[in-house]
């Protein structure tokens, strides 16, 4: 893992023992949209995992019908 | 399991760097920072500017300092001018040419109406040295320049919007030096230097204008707020707290920062205060230095100092004057009053001076909306209250939106009971398939993360125009708050008042006021009403959380603290609200239904 992903990784700790107990846990996907970019951030690096996060969370309004979205599986090769 | 202990320690760090914060606000230890040897051993002329051209000494921050120190002692008391207006109260120090005595007439230190103004500028003998100065660098060795214990002559004072006063000094070798100094009706003091060549020679001088500082300013000391260094450079905003200029300095033989600007401004801001040096002219360019010094008897020996000068020396040819003009703006940072420079002289970014932060473009225009709200109401406080009801109103029909699905989710419940019943063993099971449940009947009871972030920036905006201006200073409130920008006086470990003693001698955490514990019991009340995080941990750090605040917030000013409950408050009823609401529609649909039944 590279020293951004391991920092991206880092955040998303930080913000579940912090500001997720201030503000509440809001999510309407399953995994988590925390859960979901330490995954996409694993599977698929620092760029595009954080890439797929934001986008993630982009989607994760009241518009979008929510439930059941994994991270994709990286393209094989 | 290993993780959770590693977790469980990240959150305990986390906890102790919080509450550390707290003690460390209000019980700041001086920056224990080497001073190398370098700068204890500080040459006694002026420091070479390595970045200057050609070499030419710009104006060292020790050199005067060493020149007063060995020719002090049976000479007369230096002449002053006095400077008057309808906002300060000061004078000018004809010895050296500095301003080194300024009170801001409209500002008292306490709220008692018979305390002390606020005083800006001091002078050298006093505990908070803190003046500006005009001078000259002699770029060619034969010319004689004054120095820092040069007696100027003035003309007929006081100092006023009408009356100007010029310093003038004759060097007794051809060169007569002037300084036309005038002021506003406000804060900013325009200096007018002139060299007068009527030697057969030309010469060449470096004029510069300062601000020094002798001492190391007891700040607020929130992380949240820039006090130091600060200043609009080449278009770009420059701020340095003392201890990044010291580290700098240091490496850099006492330049922290050293840069050509056209227009702009430098200075020291202190959290209401500023006094910063600029160029008269906004297209003008002039070389701007952020400096430090060490005078030896460790942290007290600090000195800090920000000039402006030419980039080049000027030459003077015979019978010809050389000029530079700046200003000096010393005074309160009012919103509208920087502002209001900014459109008349042209100042770059100067309302930059106040700290609104990366969210700039978020936190003026609200603070623009409060202070429209307070001239309205005529209370600081009540304007807090119905600014954030207006914010949280715009936010409205995202969270009506999140709950609207409520009523319908109740239909689903048997269903939910029996995949709890069917998962028992797998709680990750049970989240899939009511996720993948929520899906298929087109209902999800949460609002989603987006809104949620959205928020965030727009209520720390909120916090941070209510932090960082001078507004909100000595604004009272209801009951016993006086002053929102100050902590609450009350304390619930003197039993608020009724116990004859001041907890807060023995421990900065003894400090517990009435409405930080309104604040707790809010919030605890909107967790109550948000879901749990899923892990146990978190969700034990989630229950911790209203506990922790109220302790973190105990020392804030009491504005904050009101502003923080009324959003948890208006948060608590607007869910409140909703749920009702959709009861009330479901209730509706129900009873419809069974009237339809009834009669067919």
């Amino acid at each position: 893992m590279t020293a951004a992903a391991i920092a991206l990784k880092g955040c998303v700790h930080a913000y579940r023992y912090t500001l997720r107990g201030v503000i509440g846990s809001h999510c309407r996907f399953y995994p988590s949209c925390s859960d979901y970019a330490l995954e996409a951030i694993t599977t698929h690096g620092a760029a595009r995992g954080a890439l797929m996060s934001a986008t993630r969370i982009l989607r994760c309004n009241p518009w979008n019908p929510g439930g059941y979205d994994p991270v994709p599986l990286p393209p094989k090769g | 399991m290993d993780q959770k202990r590693l977790f469980a320690a990240i959150a305990l760090s986390i906890g102790i760097l919080l509450i550390f914060d707290v003690w460390n606000r209000t019980n700041r230890p001086p920056a224990p920072l080497p001073a190398l040897p370098a700068m204890q051993t500080a040459p006694a002329v002026p420091v070479p500017s390595p970045a200057a051209a050609g070499g030419v000494p710009t104006p060292g921050v020790t050199a005067p300092v060493q020149t007063e120190a060995s020719a002090t002692a049976a000479r007369p008391p230096a002449a002053r001018v006095s400077i008057e207006n309808a906002r300060v109260a000061g004078s000018i120090n004809l010895r050296g040419a500095r301003v080194d005595d300024l009170v801001l007439t409209t500002y008292h230190e306490t709220l008692a109406p018979d305390s002390p103004r606020v005083r800006l500028f001091d002078q050298r003998s006093s505990a908070n040295p803190y003046f500006a100065q005009w001078g000259w660098t002699a770029a060619s060795p034969a010319v004689r320049v004054p120095d820092s214990e040069t007696d100027w002559t003035a003309t007929p004072g006081p100092l006023t919007a009408s009356n100007p006063v010029i310093l003038s000094w004759d060097n007794g070798r051809g060169q007569v030096f002037e300084i036309a100094l005038s002021v506003d009706d406000q804060y900013m003091i325009t200096a007018d230097q002139r060299v007068r060549n009527s030697g057969a020679e030309p010469v060449s001088v470096l004029p510069w204008a300062r601000i020094r500082r002798e001492h190391t300013p007891i700040g607020a000391g929130y992380y949240i707020l820039h006090e130091g260094f600060t200043g609009v450079l080449g278009d770009r905003l420059h701020e340095m707290t003392y201890s990044s200029a010291k580290t700098e300095a240091t490496r850099r033989s006492g330049v922290a920062l050293d840069q050509e600007t056209a227009g702009g401004w430098a200075g020291f801001t202190d959290k209401y205060w500023l006094a910063a040096v600029m160029p008269a002219a906004p297209d003008q360019t002039l070389r701007a230095s952020y400096r430090f010094a060490n005078d030896g008897g460790g942290d007290a020996g600090d000195r800090w100092q920000v000039d402006m000068a030419t980039p080049q020396p000027i030459t003077i040819a015979p019978g010809a004057t050389g000029q530079m003009a700046t200003r000096v703006f010393a005074g309160a940072k009012e919103v509208h009053l920087l502002d209001s420079y900014m459109d008349r002289l042209h100042i770059t970014d100067f309302d930059k001076a106040i700290d609104f932060g990366w969210f700039y473009f978020l936190v003026k225009p609200f603070f623009l909306a409060l202070d429209w709200i307070f001239r309205l109401t005529g209370n600081f406080g009540v304007a807090i209250l119905i600014f954030t009801v207006l914010i949280k109103a715009a936010f409205f029909p995202l969270a009506n939106k999140a709950y609207h699905s409520m009523a319908r989710m109740k239909a689903l419940a048997p269903k939910m009971a029996e995949l709890k019943e069917r998962h028992k063993d797998d709680p990750q099971k049970v989240q899939s398939e009511m996720m993948a449940l929520y899906r298929s009947e087109k209902v999800n009871p949460a609002s989603g993360c987006l809104p949620i972030l959205i928020q965030i920036p727009v209520f720390f905006a909120l916090y941070k125009a209510l932090f960082v201006t001078i507004e909100m200073r000595h604004q009272p409130f209801f009951g016993w708050i006086h002053d929102l920008s100050a902590p609450d006086p009350t304390n619930l470990f003197n039993l608020f008042g009724l116990l004859p003693f001041d907890p807060v001698q023995y421990s900065h955490f003894l400090h517990m006021p009435a409405w930080a514990l309104i604040m707790g019991v809010t919030m605890f009340v909107q967790q109550k009403l948000n879901p749990a995080p899923p892990d146990p941990i978190q969700a034990k750090i989630f229950q911790w959380m209203p506990i922790v605040f109220t302790f973190m917030l105990a020392g804030m000013p009491a504005g904050l603290i009101i502003y923080w409950a009324w959003n948890n408050t208006l948060s608590v009823a607007q869910q409140y609200y909703i749920m009702r609401h959709d009861r009330a529609a479901a209730k509706a649909a129900k009873s419809t239904g069974k009237t339809a039944k009834a009669k067919s």
